[in-house]
């Protein structure tokens, strides 16, 4: 029983901008998710590889101020520095250009960090977040009450897409930006910002290519039923059946042909999503050329059409029944 | 009275069915009951009023802004109850209603507060921070109620708002509408099949069946029958009484309930009414002047044909 209960009042009052709708959704949406054990377990360890890089841009700056500690990296060391062909180098290990050598080692620091450890923890996070999303407001029908206000179906859309993009922004942009922030104070000048400024903005668009299929993608998944364990296994089987078929037409090819060639590894990428992504990201850090991944960026595109466009039809189909 | 919502000549077709068939109404403030069988087209109805769906033909008015062009102004104006079980999953009962309080642009805050309001004007204690996963059906139907209402829309479709209640939680959901039209002045379009509950709280009545209104009428009008008539309930063998009262010349129909409804009012009707039962060997329980009941009224409206006889 209410202490004070005053009936019913009529209301009177300031309302805030219609815009700011789907916001609600996605407030909502994060909170809910954050009541997981599992995803905050998760969003801890997804910052652990950020400690680790951030020892990776320590130590690079340390060799900058004592260049002569690079003669005694050992060989195998030396090996693979020379197949990055990093710009800035000579010879692998000899530095030329102090200013181009730093742009070009963050530079793979940060596209490393997005690849490996980022890329495979992205998964994960995803397959946790997002296959109750849709499919919970499937089951209890909570479409009704969403439509019934004055919410447009976009909106709805946009919520839910947000709330996987500020759990994907925290695991991606976030720890990335905070190595290049780190990166800057470890530098013994604020002019590095001048010789790195385009490094914030390939983070973001780094970020963009991994926020807006894959959320776009699971969000389809999610929309397809009404049970999250049907969502999660589908999201979880794209990853796996398709990095097996990458694995098993590489092999095969490299078999047949007894060459080992990188073409052959970005000729199969598209069928596995990993790979795709990994393509992408590597042309947005400047590793690739645009016309190496076409085939991968157009895989995202199309993966990101497609799933919105489901996404937007299995929205409305329960208010056309 | 302001007409509120007036639909001319709404039609809805899904595919080669068609679930709207030339509906004109005119809704005004107080309580309107929607009423009709399954199938009858009341959902669609609501749909069409939300602007969830679009008429295939037709045109129509919610307060100043038209059906189909000002949808999410409409759905400003509307608190909507729905009869399915739906909620928002994981959040308890006061976030729900906060959620959307939210959703109709109010501020975090404030909506804590309205939520927490309407939850004590609905009746709903300490129940209010459990999930909405663990309530009851009638917890459910407060809750949904109480998220209608939050943003204190000026018009309230509630559909079946009384279904999984107990009596006194009933009477209660009852008594609210009842406030909620008379005092504070909304308009109520109240869908449901339990009839006393119409009678009950209903100004007017809408009677849908096949996609058609069949009846649209304040329900004060509606209870008074065509011609004065008496109504007639007997003990024993009912059909063969009215076959008497036939014989004897008056005019006759059966009623609801094994009530028989006899035509005229004149003083001498009811001294023969007595002399047929007791030429039937029926004994007489009951003669009054006959009132349409709701009951009387849907079951011929439903049975009409589409031209409109019986």
């Amino acid at each position: 029983m209410a202490i004070h209960d005053v009936g019913y009042r009529a209301w009177k009052g300031s309302l805030n901008s219609p815009w700011t709708r789907w916001t609600v959704i996605t407030r909502t949406g994060v909170r809910r998710a954050w009541q997981s054990t599992w995803l905050k377990r998760m969003m801890l360890f997804a910052w652990i590889p950020a400690v680790w890089f951030a020892a990776g841009f320590f130590l690079w700056e340390q060799l900058l101020l004592n260049q002569d500690a690079l003669q005694e990296i050992p060989p195998f060391l030396v090996d693979e520095l020379h197949d990055l062909e990093l710009e800035g180098f000579s010879g692998g290990i000899y530095i030329e250009d102090e200013r181009v050598a730093r742009h070009s080692v963050w530079s793979w620091l940060l596209y490393f960090f997005f690849r490996y450890p980022q890329g495979g923890l992205m998964v994960l996070m995803v397959g946790i977040i997002a296959p109750p999303l849709i499919s919970q407001d499937v089951r209890s029908r909570a479409f009704l009450l969403y439509f019934s206000r004055p919410i447009a179906r976009w909106q709805y859309a946009l919520g839910k897409l947000a709330t996987v993009w500020i759990y994907l922004l925290m695991i991606s942009a976030a720890p990335a930006l905070l190595l290049y922030v780190l990166g800057v104070f470890m530098s013994p000048s604020v002019q590095v910002i001048g010789d790195t400024w385009d490094l914030p903005l390939r983070i973001i668009a780094a970020s963009g290519v991994l926020m807006i299929p894959m959320a776009s993608l699971a969000l389809c998944l999610s929309s397809l039923t009404e049970e999250s364990r049907y969502a999660g296994f589908a999201w979880f089987a794209v990853w796996i059946l398709g990095g097996f078929a990458y694995a098993v037409m590489t092999a095969v090819e490299l078999e047949i042909t007894k060459e080992p060639d990188s073409s052959i590894l970005d000729k199969w990428s598209p069928l596995s999503l990993y790979h795709a992504l990994g393509e992408v990201q590597s042309w947005v850090f400047g590793f690739a050329p645009f016309e190496q991944i076409q085939f991968a960026a157009l895989l995202l595109v199309l993966i990101t059409l497609i799933s919105t466009a489901i996404l937007f039809r299995r929205i409305s189909a329960p208010l056309r029944a | 009275m302001n007409a509120l919502i007036e639909l001319n000549e709404i039609t809805k077709n899904y595919g080669s069915h068609r679930a709207l068939d030339r509906v004109s109404l005119t809704i005004e403030s107080g309580i309107t009951s929607l009423l009709g069988p399954n199938g009858a087209g009341k959902s669609t109805l609501i749909k069409v009023l939300l602007g969830l769906l679009r008429a295939t033909s037709g045109k129509g008015r919610l307060m100043d802004f038209q059906l189909g062009r000002h949808n999410r102004q409409i759905r400003e104006q509307v608190g909507y109850m729905p009869e399915d079980d739906c909620y928002l999953s994981g959040l308890s009962g006061v976030e729900s209603v906060q959620v959307s309080a939210q959703l109709s642009r109010f501020a975090s805050l404030e909506a804590l507060r309205r939520a927490h309001e309407i939850l004590d004007f609905c009746g709903m204690g300490q129940e209010r921070y459990r999930t909405v996963e663990t309530y009851s059906t009638g917890m459910r139907q407060k809750l949904r109620f109480a998220q209608a209402l939050v943003h204190d829309p000026p018009i309230l479709i509630l559909d079946e708002p009384t279904s999984g209640l107990d009596p006194s939680e009933r009477e209660s959901m009852l008594n609210r509408i009842k406030i909620l039209a008379r005092e504070k002045g909304k308009a109520v379009l109240l869908c449901t099949h339990i009839l006393p509950d119409v009678q009950a709280v209903s100004d007017a009545v809408v009677i849908l069946a096949n996609g058609r209104v069949r009846v649209a009428d304040r329900l004060d009008r509606l209870s008074v029958p065509m011609a004065p008539s008496l109504r007639v309930q007997v003990l024993g063998d009912a059909e063969a009484f009215l076959s008497q009262l036939e014989m004897a010349g008056l005019t006759v129909r059966p009623g609801v309930n094994g009530a028989i409804t006899v035509d005229g009012l004149h003083e001498e009707l009811a001294e023969q009414i007595w002399q047929v039962a007791r030429r039937a060997g029926v004994g007489v329980r009951s003669i009054e002047h006959s009132r349409n009941s709701l009951e009387e009224i849907f079951l011929t409206a439903v049975r009409e044909q589409p031209d409109g006889h019986p």
